[in-house]
């Protein structure tokens, strides 16, 4: 196990090397810059722009001013964000935490109900339950994010049972420890709703199919010829190996963890590092741009990393220090 | 305030297939807040973060709101009549030839921090301004003929600019925020101005003069303000002001969502897009606002044509284009074409002006009233392009040479105003028998052709207009790189821009208002007879706020004596 450790971890370096320089150069490639919008602005002179310019190592070859950033970035220096002029490490501080919490708590959301209703539509599958509940998860999966989210916002306005958007309320300040972790929890309903329903048709179906496959498994006749109660079957022998591709899957959760509820985020006014990259894509804010590459990479190597040792701890069929030796 | 029942508002026509409100169902409705149990406090909302808390460096509205309340500067304008009016400074003089200006400042003035305000602080303003590790663009505005303006300390409460000449610009260009020498000085000096007041700087950290301290700050949610409760500024009988106790800035980056806000009471202050508008009139009683109308749009959306004979120039060969784009025949047939009508209908809700000048009608001083807009009339059109010999063969419209009028139409992608504009634009001129190639593109795409390939044919854009009409030099000047029709020229390439150029320098000369003005009326008259823009329609403005908001004065440069907004008790 550990060589292999090592050999994933050193086989990092390259792909992480590969992905930034894309990165860095693409953004470039775009037409315009940070400075266009600046550039529109007649009460803003092409002298001040020329100088913000040389700040930020824009007449450098674009080369250089990769390895600059590479350079700064193996130390720990993520770079200044052209728009805000505050290290960017700073400005993604800043909003993580919420991003995570949003993140974290739709997994749940989306993972303690797709999982259960898989396995009890495919215990009796095409029956009407089975019919009904794929019907609902297919209709959260296809309806668009920003539309839910714009709907249950109405909804919380005609209503009145949950805030029209924001993370928190206005008086979050004075409330207790208590009242804070409530009101955050309210803010947090209808986003996870929004976000938690888009993945779990996709999770709910994978279920079903896994479980559905594996009841017709040859060993599962030994099983039941041994006499063991159905109820044992079906949680020791089908639940258990209809689990494993669910640790892949958590492991691959892990890179878009700090990704993609911008939309979601924007129509909810969510404080998260969604919209900020969203911002910071659209304005050509390379080093932000950079950091959130830098991060969602290392994120999602990671994930898989973790996801393929945890199964060869669940599966004993997977054995990577043999693997290794088969080489 | 907040339930609406039933309503159908706004995007609610496109949203009603999914929402199960049926107007006879009870919906529980929040207790209404009531004015008294309010307090004084204010709650508005701002599209995007602010991006610094250091006011000399701001180029973005978002700052610039976040940090309006904290600090001051020695004049500002007044809203509601375009005039400068002290603030810091309480008068100013000039020297016979208007090439010193003197400030006599207020002696009452204490920096958040509790110590005094003094002429020092506003010489330290000035250097940090023009120091070459500070970008800026008011260093640029104030360096005249290559010279910086120089300002120095007489005694505490003087300050003295010097003029390399008359500069007549000066007063509306002066409305930078002054910010302490004795928590700034020390970074100027090392180097580091320019990182100072980043937004991770604890609020308390920001010292200023104004009405307001920043008291919090969250990311992406909301800037919280309370009062300073040694603001210099009394109202007529001797009360301290602002009245005011609080006020919150909420951070909304989706228009959809603050119109949501605003509705659900979650706001005071709204200032609706057009189409808002009659749902909140129509409402106005039950949401308990008012819904007024402040003015017309300060800024201008018009089409500009390639003068650029970079662009044309191929092999040799010249595109007949440029021929084209700058025959006044070709362009008045346009402006002759453009349904402006249809514009404010289809694009404004109703709610527009046709823009004549480039200078906006709410500029009073400068705006030239006496233009005559191109009437939208078709038949005009043709006969203004049949004089200039372009003429239709089966429907197709062609120059003399027999060149088949066609061009690009670009516009930055994701505007929706621009691109229903450009849409009718396309349409309009295509009744004409032109061909009109739609091309939405990025921002920056775009501004990467205007500014570095010329490579565009026609562009759909749009400037925000200010009351001094010499910042708009750098458009107006045929040297200037925001000179769009064909920037950074070395000569003048026609007479009209050559005498624009000096209408601009006189114009910035001349410290006689009304000669002053004529100026600049002729600019507008030249720029609306040679069309190097054709002007669209510009938004007639509104606000939306709560009845318990009192003495809230808007105006489309901003709001007349905000220091005094009360909450009804």
């Amino acid at each position: 196990m550990g060589p292999y450790l090592l050999r994933r971890l050193a086989h990092m370096v390259p792909l992480l090397l590969g992905i930034t320089f894309l990165s860095f150069f693409v953004i470039n490639l775009a037409p315009g810059d940070f400075f266009s919008t600046l550039k529109m602005n007649p009460s803003i002179r092409p002298e001040t722009i020329a100088e913000l310019q040389r700040q930020f190592g824009y007449g450098e070859p674009l080369l250089t001013r990769y390895f600059k950033w590479l350079w700064r970035a193996l130390h720990f220096d993520l770079g200044m964000s052209l728009a805000y002029r505050v290290n960017v490490a700073e400005l993604i501080g800043m909003r993580v935490f919420n991003t995570v919490i949003l993140s974290v708590a739709s997994m749940v959301f989306t993972w303690s109900l797709a999982i259960p209703i898989g396995i009890l539509v495919a215990l009796r599958p095409d029956s009407f339950t089975d019919r009904v509940l794929s019907f609902v998860a297919f209709f959260g999966m296809s309806v668009p994010n920003f539309f839910l989210a714009f709907l249950l916002m109405y909804a919380a306005l005609q209503t009145g049972w949950f805030p029209v958007g924001g993370s928190t309320s206005i008086d979050y300040d004075s409330l207790g420890v208590g009242g804070r972790l409530l009101d955050r929890a309210h803010h947090l309903i209808l986003p996870v709703i929004v976000l938690g329903t888009s993945g779990m048709a996709s999770l709910m179906r994978l279920m079903r199919a896994n479980i559905i496959e594996m009841k017709r498994a040859e060993f599962l006749l030994t099983a039941r010829a041994k006499g063991l109660p159905e109820r044992v079957v079906v949680l020791k022998h089908i639940l258990r190996n209809a689990l494993n591709p669910f640790i892949t899957l958590a492991g691959y959760e892990l890179g878009s963890l700090l990704g993609g509820a911008a939309l979601v985020e924007a129509v909810m006014n969510l404080q998260g590092l969604g919209t900020l990259m969203l911002d910071a894509v659209r304005s050509l804010d390379i080093y932000l741009v950079m950091a959130s590459v830098l991060i969602g990479s290392l994120l999602l190597l990671i994930g898989n990393l973790f996801a393929d040792v945890a199964l060869t701890l669940v599966d004993p069929r997977i054995d990577f220090t043999r693997l290794e030796a088969d080489r | 305030m907040i339930a609406r029942r039933g309503a159908a508002f706004g995007f609610a026509a496109w949203l009603a297939w999914g929402c199960a409100s049926d107007p006879s169902t009870p919906t529980s409705t929040p207790a209404p807040v009531t004015a008294s149990k309010r307090g004084q406090q204010l709650t508005t909302a701002t599209i995007s973060d602010p991006k610094t808390f250091n006011p000399i460096l701001v180029t973005d509205s978002a700052s610039g709101m976040a940090l309006g309340d904290l600090f001051e500067a020695l004049v500002r304008m007044n809203p509601k009549t375009t005039e400068t009016e002290p603030q810091l400074a309480e008068r100013w003089e000039y020297n016979a030839d208007g090439t010193v200006c003197t400030f006599y400042l207020r002696k009452d003035v204490r920096w958040h921090d509790g110590k005094p305000f003094t002429a020092r602080d506003v010489a330290f303003t000035y250097k940090a301004i023009f120091d070459d590790r500070v970008p800026n663009s008011t260093k640029h505005v104030l360096t005249i003929d290559g010279k910086p303006i120089k300002v120095e300390a007489i005694d505490d409460f003087t300050v003295r600019f010097q003029l390399p000449r008359p500069f007549a610009p000066l007063l509306n260009s002066i409305s930078t925020e002054i910010v302490p020498e004795h928590i700034l000085g020390e970074s100027l000096a090392n180097g580091t101005f320019a990182q100072q007041w980043g937004i991770d700087t604890p609020p308390e950290k920001l010292i200023g003069t104004g009405p307001y301290r920043m008291a919090q700050y969250v990311p992406a949610q909301y800037v919280r303000f309370k009062r300073n409760p040694d603001y210099w500024k009394r109202d007529d009988s001797g009360q301290p002001l602002p009245y005011l106790e609080e006020q919150t800035l909420l951070i909304v980056p989706n228009q959809d969502t603050l119109f949501l806000k605003f509705r659900a009471g979650q706001t005071d202050i709204h200032q609706p897009r057009p189409e808002e508008i009659a749902d909140l009139q129509r409402d106005s009683q039950q949401l308990n606002i008012t819904v007024r109308e402040i003015g017309i749009d300060t800024g201008t959306q018009f089409v500009v044509f390639n003068r650029s004979p970079k662009h044309y120039e191929r092999e040799g060969k010249r595109d007949p284009q440029l021929t084209w784009f700058t025959d006044k025949h070709f362009l008045q047939g346009l402006a002759h074409a453009i349904d402006k009508q249809s514009m404010t209908v289809n694009c404004f809700s109703g709610y527009g002006v046709p823009a004549v000048a480039d200078i906006s009608p709410e500029n009073k001083l400068f705006h030239n009233p006496n233009l005559a807009d191109y009437s939208y009339n078709l038949d005009e059109a043709r006969r203004v392009l049949a004089e200039g010999g372009y003429a239709l063969k089966d429907g197709v419209l062609r120059d003399r040479d027999g060149n088949a009028i066609e061009f690009s139409l670009y516009t930055n992608s994701g505007n929706q105003l621009r691109e229903q504009m450009s849409a009718i634009l396309k349409e309009d001129w295509t009744k004409l028998g032109m061909k009109v190639n739609y091309r939405p593109l990025d921002f920056p795409a775009l501004v990467e052709k205007i500014d570095t390939t010329f490579d565009w044919d026609a562009i759909l854009i749009g400037f925000t207009g200010g009351i001094e009409p010499h910042n708009g030099a750098n458009m107006l000047r045929s040297s200037g790189n925001l000179h769009m029709w064909n920037p950074n020229q070395t000569t003048p390439a026609t007479d009209w821009e050559k005498t624009i150029d000096t209408l601009v320098e006189e114009g910035s000369r001349e410290l006689d208002i009304e000669k002053r003005r004529r100026v600049y009326w002729k600019i507008q008259e030249i720029l609306h007879i040679e069309l190097p823009m054709i002007q669209t329609v510009r938004q007639r403005m509104f606000v939306a706020v709560k009845n318990y908001v009192q003495n809230y004065e808007p105006y489309v440069w901003g709001v007349y004596r905000p220091e005094r907004i009360r909450i009804a008790e």
